[in-house]
């Protein structure tokens, strides 16, 4: 790989990183004029574009690409400077359709230009903010973005009209607007408005300590805070060294699973619940419950957990915990079979799910999707087997998929997914070793040397990426987080056009999206 | 926080007997129906709520409306951001009167976790909008907590309360 | 003094007075009872007490719930078509009055025996979906439109298999007075003769009272709340009261077509009606929180495919049979 690229483009710094400490394989320096060959040559490879973000240095701005491979593991960082006043790329969205919002957010967020994008107006933030937040002195807004602020009023055409779908809405995903232009019941084009949960959550880690952003990601995926909390934490060990030990490697994986099953149970009943079903969501809840009771003995709270520190645990597992965790795991197997029937079996149901929402094969690198969106269509990509991290590299499991990519084949991977987390979850409650739960000797003040470091976890949703620069001061330079449901959100203006409200209700459930973590 | 809202205000009525009062405040305190108006990690309590385990129905006040013109009770759980806040103040405009408001969680008392120096983005209490009737602080609150906020709204509206303060064992 | 006032008003009247005072009555007080009766049913389908504190079993829910939508700020957005949308709760109550009036209760507890009576059950029934249609385009808001429209062609599919399975027990019993169809099940009750043509007329009823899994007009999750979105207070009441109405009267035609009316062993007749209605009120409950929502254009290919052909060969072979025994 390393030699491919040193043959093809010449003009570019090819540095190998260590992957251990870096969670990227190879660092690429490019500059603004050679970035489109090299992103075509990564294009031609079969490499989809895991990230992109944007960092501000004193006297410059840094663009950082992050690349990934659908077939094998092989992180690859590539960055351009750009100049602080008036910073301008080219845009890459014709190559990589995922880039499209993301340039978006770096434009308001840092006041990058893109050039050639289509569509650069924007997405998060509110009318009246003056300034690019996350810039690191005050930039205020130039005078053509001012114009972009102010949000457009649908055209009205003939024979079509348009209408809001939230922000205020039953539906139990969060406050998602979508603008859908409809010819009667037909949807012509759907398009999301996000930002009206945007939590400064990238700004806020900069200007808290390492541990006092330990709450944070918590709120960001509310139902799978667990996840969150392991990859912010795992993300700052990669970056410290620190080596975490056996026993907590795998409570954390055995509580990260419990919160997989709470988030896909209550992933069920909201999906239900859209299409008209409500018990589900009330039978759900019942073993949604008993894991929190069971989280709730070791962590403290029921929802938004914050169990793991630097180098472990918060305080050690005890007998309660392994009995009541046994005695869930019987029960849940006894229980599926009663979802099985009431909503698997339904006729009603399968008419509703079936050849609905079909998202081909080839479209996903494009879109960069992940979780079981990608799973649904038949392509058995998990970070758990990709990329082990806590103690996954121990354990044997399978990971179910999908033949056709329509929303029975993503609600089908949800329930395998749950017996998988079952069987992961017995498997290592036998194996669990006896030892500290806390590595020795981590400083109260984490400094971590001058680098950066890139972690990547499977949340239940999707791949779940911190991307962490530090400047061996005690609060993160720049804290970037790369949530599944962004990406995933991408791909529904393109499913939803040409079906009916009904069925666009029904593919927006299918993807799982929480949108506090697509606001950040 | 941008246009100021027009507050309509309802007449009081000409003749009052004080048992048809004290009958309505009874039927209005038995029957809140919520508005579905779930905003973030608390709108996952006030849904925990409404399941089986905690059943805020058995009070009446579990038929959550999807429309604003049939509901009384509008709980904002969760944060709101100044994207949002016009949205809250025309919801609450368009509920008829009479009408309540409880903030649940702490980011809807005072911005929560996310007031930091330097924020732009998190109006900080809901009651800057809107006039709020209940808090209930937590981060998010435990559904016993939501229910307690619902008593004490009760309590507000009929003067009595249903069931007794809760005394602590210790 | 009494004679005299039934000379001036005469009895068949004075029958249709007291009858009518009864049938409000009855409505009035079964709509708040089965407001009640949701609520439980659904609690215990989802494993819950619901209803409990308000009264004893939380039987004072309902007037908790009809003395605040009284007491609510009567809102009238402000760009709405005035005639049209006050007419829309009011005119959805005029089907149901008529229709109970040729119910038979009991043997000779009817208001008025019309000869016809089936036929202004289905007349009027159609009169419902006006109602809904003007509501849905009075509001002004595009929710409500595409609720009351979807209604509409709701309505109108699941008419036709509604009509020709009644046609075929209008050909059993040769006669279309609805006292007469009991009168002639007192021996076999016609659900066991005609067994397709009661799914299909079941199937059509709650798609006309829209319930799940038929409850497209009003989606909770896709159209904020469909054609009543822009109604408050006691406006609302009267669409919230008029469904469960819709249900029982629905129920109640059922019952006299095909589970024999008031016919029973032991127990006066009065006493089998309401069981057998209320045991059909019921199942129609158990439907909504057990299925999800059909899609709309599911729902359409379902009613014009596949019942209308069937309750069409139903029809001739009911005909065929009568012919040839």
């Amino acid at each position: 790989m390393l030699e491919d690229i040193k043959s093809e483009i010449t003009d570019i710094n090819v540095a190998e990183a260590s992957y251990p400490e870096r969670g990227y394989h190879l660092a690429i320096e490019a500059r603004k004029e050679n970035l489109l060959r090299v992103i075509k040559f990564f294009d031609d490879k079969g490499f989809y574009l895991e990230d992109l973000c944007c960092v501000d240095y004193a006297d410059y701005l840094e663009l950082v690409y992050f690349f990934n491979n659908h077939t094998e593991l092989f992180r690859i960082k590539t960055t351009i400077k750009l100049t602080p006043d008036k910073p301008s790329a080219p845009t890459i969205s014709n190559i990589y359709t995922m880039a499209h919002w993301y340039e978006r957010e770096i434009h308001e967020f840092f006041g990058v230009y893109f050039e050639n994008h289509p569509n650069l107006t924007y997405l998060f933030l509110h009318d009246g903010i003056d300034s690019y937040p996350l810039r690191k002195n005050r930039v205020p807004v130039s005078e053509d973005d001012k114009r972009l602020l102010s949000f457009p009023i649908p055209h009205e055409e003939e024979d079509t009209f348009s209408v809001n779908l939230g922000p205020q809405h039953p539906s139990t995903h969060g406050v998602l607007r979508v603008i859908l232009k409809l010819d009667g019941e037909y949807i012509l084009s759907a398009d999301p408005v996000l930002g009206y949960l945007h939590r400064m959550h990238e700004k806020m880690a900069e200007n808290r300590s390492y541990a006092q952003f330990l709450p944070n990601p918590a709120r960001m995926d509310y139902l799978a805070s667990l996840n969150f909390n392991l990859a912010h934490v795992a993300a700052v060990e990669r970056l410290c060294a620190i080596a975490v030990p056996e026993r907590a490697q795998y409570v954390r994986t055995i509580t990260c699973e419990l919160n997989r099953i709470a988030s896909h149970i209550f992933w069920l009943g909201a999906f239900l619940g859209d299409l008209g079903g409500l018990t589900p969501f009330l039978y759900g809840f019942d073993d949604r419950e008993n894991i929190l009771d069971i989280l709730e003995g070791i962590t403290g709270s029921r929802l938004t957990y914050c169990y793991f520190r630097f180098g472990g645990l918060y305080n050690d597992v005890d007998d309660n915990f392994m009995d009541a965790t046994r005695a869930f795991v019987k029960r849940m197997w006894k229980r599926l079979p009663m979802y099985e029937k009431l909503v698997t079996k339904n006729v009603i149901f399968i008419n509703r799910v079936e050849d609905v929402g079909i998202l081909e094969r080839d479209k996903v690198r494009r879109f960069g999707c992940s979780g079981p969106v990608i799973r649904g269509t038949g392509m058995p990509f998990d970070m758990r087997k990709v990329e082990p991290y806590a103690a996954y590299g121990d354990m044997d499991f399978e990971i179910p998929v999908g033949e056709n990519g329509d929303i029975l084949d993503r609600y089908m991977v949800r329930m395998r997914e749950i017996e998988t987390s079952l069987r992961i979850i017995s498997a290592a409650l036998e194996k669990l070793p006896a030892g500290p739960f806390n590595a020795e000797k981590v400083p109260k003040k984490l400094k971590p040397p001058k680098g950066d470091a890139y972690h990547v976890v499977e949340s239940p949703r999707g791949q779940l990426g911190v991307y962490i620069v530090s400047d061996e001061s005690d609060t993160p330079y720049r804290m970037r987080w790369r949530v599944p449901s962004y990406s995933n959100l991408m791909t529904f203006p393109h499913l939803a056009q040409g079906t009916l409200i009904a069925d666009a209700i029904a593919i927006l459930g299918s993807l799982d999206l929480i949108i506090p973590e697509i606001d950040r | 926080m941008g246009k100021r809202s027009l507050y309509l205000e309802t007449k009081d009525p000409i003749i009052k007997f004080a048992l048809v009062e004290k009958v309505l405040d009874l039927a209005r305190a038995n029957s809140l129906w919520p508005l579905g108006f779930g905003l973030a990690c608390c709108a996952i309590e006030m849904m925990s709520t409404a399941m089986a385990r905690f059943d805020i129905d058995r009070f009446g006040a579990g038929l959550f409306r999807a429309t604003p013109r049939q509901a009384d009770l509008m709980i904002v759980s969760g944060t709101v951001t100044k994207k949002m806040a016009p949205t809250l103040v025309t919801l609450y405009e368009q509920m008829p009167s009479p009408k309540w408001v409880i903030a649940m969680g702490n980011c809807a008392i005072s911005g929560g976790p996310f007031v930091f120096e330097g924020q732009y983005n998190v109006v900080e209490g809901v009651d800057l909008l809107v006039p709020v009737d209940v808090y209930i602080p937590g981060c998010p609150p435990r559904p016993e907590g939501l229910l307690e906020g619902l008593m004490k709204l009760e309590e507000k509206i009929t003067g009595t309360r249903r069931f007794p303060v809760p005394q602590a064992k210790w | 003094m009494i004679e005299q006032v039934i000379n001036i008003v005469g009895m068949a009247n004075i029958r249709v007075i007291i009858g009518l005072t009864g049938i409000l009555t009855l409505i009035t007080v079964s709509t708040l009872l089965l407001t009640w009766a949701e609520r439980k049913v659904a609690g215990h389908m989802q494993r819950r007490i619901a209803a409990k504190e308000v009264g004893p079993f939380g039987l004072l829910q309902p007037i908790a719930d009809a003395i605040k939508l009284i007491g609510k700020e009567l809102l009238t957005p402000a760009d709405v078509e005035k005639p049209l949308y006050f007419l829309g709760p009011i005119l959805i109550f005029v089907p149901v009055l008529v229709s109970f009036v040729v119910i038979p209760f009991d043997a000779r507890l009817q208001v008025m025996d019309v000869n016809v009576g089936i036929l202004v059950i289905l007349a009027f029934s159609s009169l419902s979906v006006l109602s809904i249609l003007i509501s849905g385009w009075g509001s002004n808001n595009k929710y409500s439109l595409i609720g009351a429209v979807r209604s509409v062609a709701q309505n109108i599919a699941y008419e036709i298999p509604l009509l020709l399975s009644v046609l075929a027990v209008v050909f059993m019993s040769n006669s279309l007075s609805m006292n007469d169809i009991v009168e002639a099940q007192k021996g076999l009750w016609y659900v066991f003769l005609q067994p397709i043509a009661f799914i299909i007329f079941f199937i059509a009823c709650v798609a006309e009272t829209n319930r799940t899994p038929f409850d497209l007009p009003e989606g909770e999750s896709e159209l904020v709340a469909g054609f009543h979105t822009e109604y408050s207070g006691m406006r609302f009441a009267l669409f919230f009261l008029a469904e469960y109405t819709n249900i029982v009267i629905v129920s109640a035609v059922a019952t006299t077509l095909f589970l024999g009316g008031y016919n029973g062993p032991i127990l006066p007749g009065i006493v089998w009606f309401f069981l057998k209605t209320y045991f059909l009120v019921f199942v129609i409950m158990w439907f909504r929180w057990t299925f999800p929502r059909v899609r709309f254009d599911q729902l359409l290919n379902f009613s014009w495919k596949i019942l209308m052909p069937l309750s069409f060969l139903n029809l001739i072979a009911t005909g065929a049979l009568l012919k040839l025994l």
